[in-house]
């Protein structure tokens, strides 16, 4: 993840097609993680955007309804570990590795950042 | 008027911009923060508004009554999906395009990044010939638009609406940054027709629009054929169809 933009890219998408019943996963939350892969293989999303056991930071992303309250404290309670801002994404990235997972060109660097890159994929990936 | 989220009523076809055809009650605006309708087409109607915090251009392509309803929806859908496809492939090849935010097939609306400040090359060519002077300006424009259009081709792909309101400048204007937009028509071809087709429909645009640029579009062409490792053949069949045009004799 280089950007929350990317997720609310992502999440957007799925609250969509949740709304209209067309998702391609079987909840909300499956279809935020499918959407953030630029591929159509369900199980390989979840391996690479998914949290497995040897990751050290994770991203937590909520859906709510408008209306409703959240507490914010329980959900971080439920984390063992340091909440961080969201301004030190770029530290826990491995932007190399993100480069390779979404195919980013040589050439597209060039005319736009790596998240336009990323979002492109992302919104045009079932056209 | 401040339509908070976007719920704006419905609009009156003719009453809006003069086209003719059955008043009708359109298809819902896009569901965008400070939205603004922009433009009203034939084809589609483009607003401004926020998509996720971010300035973004929402295409809707709204069904036109008087169309056949099956063959309706279909062409909606495709255009739309061929604009998506083709803005991809911009960006994969490196072709300064929008950056696509989202595709809703349901309503058939695209929502693009909004490239602020940007002005048409149709209308700096305008202030250009207004101003009197140029001092070689355009002749840099049409050197960077034929590269550009090269690489468009090179990469097999038909735009298929080359006007210059279709090609944008981002500020700052004297950088000359290029970027295409309105794929709606675009389809993917190798064949050197469709790239003479392409360029030929730029050149009528062109020179219809913007009097007195026989040398500008010369150079475009130029610059063009300088680019493009398969420009022969595609200038040879611009030649061609030029000769196949409206009102011109095909006989001997």
């Amino acid at each position: 993840i280089v950007d929350p933009f990317q997720v609310l890219v992502a999440a957007n998408k799925a609250v969509h097609l949740h709304k209209i019943g067309k998702m391609k996963t079987r909840t909300l939350n499956a279809e935020i993680i499918f959407n953030l892969s630029p591929n159509n293989n369900i199980s390989d999303a979840f391996k690479k955007f998914g949290i497995s056991d040897s990751d050290t930071a994770v991203l937590i992303v909520l859906v709510v309804d408008r209306e409703k309250m959240v507490n914010l404290e329980d959900i971080a309670s439920q984390v063992e570990g340091q909440q961080v801002s969201l301004d030190e994404l770029p530290q826990l990235t491995d932007i190399a590795k993100v480069k390779k997972i979404y195919k980013i060109t040589p050439q597209e660097e060039k005319i736009g950042t790596l998240l336009d890159g990323i979002i492109c994929r992302i919104s045009t990936k079932d056209v | 008027a401040g339509a908070e989220d976007g719920a704006a009523g419905p609009v009156r076809d003719g009453a809006e911009t003069g086209e003719p055809g059955p008043a009708v009650v359109e298809a819902p605006p896009p569901p965008l923060p400070g939205l603004q309708l922009v433009q009203q087409g034939a084809e589609a109607r483009v607003y401004r508004g926020s998509f996720l915090g971010r300035a973004a251009v929402a295409k809707l392509r709204f069904p036109k009554l008087y169309r056949h309803p099956a063959l309706e929806e279909r062409l909606s859908r495709r255009r739309t999906a061929q604009e998506a496809r083709s803005l991809l492939r911009c960006r994969r090849a490196g072709i300064p395009a929008p950056v696509v935010y989202f595709v809703d097939y349901a309503s058939n609306c695209i929502y693009l990044e909004d490239i602020v400040g940007a002005i048409a090359v149709q209308d700096h060519i305008y202030s250009v010939q207004r101003s009197g002077s140029d001092a070689g300006g355009l002749l840099g424009l049409a050197e960077k638009m034929g590269q550009l259009l090269a690489r468009m081709h090179d990469e097999d792909l038909i735009h298929g609406d080359l006007t210059t309101s279709n090609v944008l400048l981002r500020p700052p204007v004297e950088q000359l940054d290029l970027v295409l937009i309105d794929f709606g028509l675009s389809f993917i071809s190798g064949l050197p027709e469709d790239k003479g087709v392409d360029l030929y429909v730029l050149e009528k645009a062109f020179l219809s629009t913007h009097p007195d640029t026989e040398t500008v579009f010369q150079a475009l062409l130029q610059s063009y054929a300088a680019a493009s490792k398969k420009s022969g053949p595609v200038i040879k069949r611009l030649d061609e169809v030029r000769l196949r045009g409206r009102k011109r004799s095909m006989i001997g």
